[in-house]
């Protein structure tokens, strides 16, 4: 969910998008229960060796997870005041960031080997039952795309803002910039819908008009 | 979605040649807001290059939106390859193909191939018509194994090749483009230039890039939505250096 796909040949390319979607579903309802940290690690280790058998560029994304780890500590270390720093409330601070690592490389995984395009068509196939409601499920489906393809873009965004901070500043990139972003984001958003129509969607022909 | 001979879907009526050529601008009006833009435009637009000069907030995008059926004009006819655009707003892409100046504000997809087949899968082609003829159309320009490539580890000039490949992809006669090549190096700047020159396609360009322009057939000035100059790039691009480097000038002494 981090960044795009990557580009290959492996089972995992292959497998169908609706099939990986499900077993990603099934497979965190089956981590969701697990609270032995100890059963976790192990699934992380095995999820681990699947990125190793994929290749470097697939190992260095498991590195994308940085941002993540001020977070995973605060959780820890909530978890663990919360159980008053006995062993058990370790254990189910260990448990809680284990899980939340290894449910987000396994969404990862589905995301590097599938294409966004067999990502809409099996979202779209998800999304159908909906129809009657009045809800279009192509649309829903690119929605959901363009969230994947735009994060790179945003995130050079932010790093663009940050840069001109600190060409003219020593302090660290304060909430000050958050405005700027927003304002870039919504600029985009505008761009991006112009990109689309003149494309042709929305206009009433393709696989979405009825 | 199918197609049968003589029938478009959508009921677009099938291009001909010779009624559907260029584009045709009829008395155009158009507010921006509360002021005007165009008072009663007109303009035949049917040379192979033309170019649009002007400062900024002149018009220039405003009048190459108007072509794509991105805006419409609050009133006037302009047809385009012999369709009128406010009743024919959803074929357009498939007669005008639209370039953006900013890359990342165009391509919606993370692959090369997804790029180009959603363009044409929007105007009805199955998956597999759109895959095969997106590996045409890379195989045609020389880019035969760029399909599974990331768009974000293309550089900037190749992304902008994959936009105009993808406006170009759903086949539409007309090319449409908003300072296309202005954020990109000098010699990147002149292999698009001379990429775009073999075109076959009809091309609307708005620039400030001068040298470029000098090679097009026509050159029309805009200034705040009137036709100051029309002609050869010898006869416009001139009077329109003297006028902006007169207009630099008066500005420095402002300020």
């Amino acid at each position: 969910m981090m960044s795009g796909y990557l580009a290959g040949h492996s089972i995992l390319h292959r497998l169908p998008a609706g099939l990986k979607l499900f077993a990603l579903a099934l497979l965190s309802l089956l981590i969701l229960p697990m609270d032995a940290p100890w059963r976790l690690a192990g699934a992380l280790v095995l999820t681990l060796a699947v990125y190793a058998a994929l290749g470097r560029a697939a190992l260095a994304r498991v590195g994308l997870l940085r941002p993540l780890v001020p977070l995973l500590v605060l959780m820890f270390v909530l978890q663990a005041w919360a159980g008053d720093w006995t062993s058990a409330g370790l254990e189910a601070g260990m448990a809680s960031v284990l899980r939340i690592v290894l449910m987000v490389l396994l969404a990862d995984l589905v995301t590097l080997s599938t294409p966004l395009q067999h990502m809409m068509d099996a979202l779209e196939t998800v999304l159908r039952p909906l129809r009657p409601l009045g809800v279009s499920p192509r649309k829903l489906a690119l929605a959901v795309a363009l969230v994947l393809r735009f994060v790179p873009v945003l995130l050079s965004a932010w790093h663009a803002r940050e840069e001109a901070w600190r060409a003219r500043s020593t302090r660290r990139p304060s909430l000050a910039l958050i405005p700027g972003f927003l304002a870039d984001t919504l600029r985009l958003a505008d761009r991006v819908a112009e990109a689309l129509d003149a494309r042709g969607f929305g206009r009433g022909r393709g696989p979405h008009a009825e | 979605m199918f197609r049968s001979p003589g029938v478009r879907p959508g009921g677009a009526p099938p291009v001909t040649r010779g009624d559907a050529h260029g584009i045709q601008i009829r008395d155009v009006w158009l507010n921006r807001g509360p002021t005007p833009l165009f008072c009663g435009l007109s303009l035949d637009l049917t040379e192979p290059r033309i170019g649009l000069v002007g400062p900024n907030g002149s018009g220039k995008s405003t009048l190459l939106r108007l072509l794509n059926g991105l805006m419409a004009a609050d009133r006037g006819d302009i047809t385009v390859a012999g369709l009128n655009a406010r009743t024919h707003r959803r074929d357009l892409p498939t007669r005008v193909g639209f370039v953006f100046q900013n890359v990342d504000h165009q391509i919606l997809f993370p692959t090369v191939r997804e790029e180009l087949t959603f363009g044409l899968v929007e105007q009805g082609r199955s998956r597999a018509e759109a895959r095969e003829e997106a590996e045409r159309l890379l195989a045609l320009h020389g880019c035969g194994d760029w399909g599974d490539r990331a768009v974000d580890a293309l550089s900037e000039g190749q992304k902008q090749l994959v936009c105009i490949l993808a406006a170009i992809a759903p086949g539409p006669p007309i090319l449409v483009m908003d300072e296309p090549l202005a954020s990109l190096d000098l010699a990147t700047r002149l292999a698009l230039a001379a990429r775009l020159a073999r075109l076959p396609h009809q091309i609307i360009m708005a620039s400030h890039d001068l040298d470029l322009l000098a090679t097009f057939d026509r050159v029309i000035w805009l200034d705040a939505g009137r036709i100051v100059g029309d002609g050869s790039p010898g006869e416009v691009l001139p009077l329109y250096r003297a006028h902006e480097m007169a207009r630099a000038a008066a500005q420095d002494t402002l300020s």
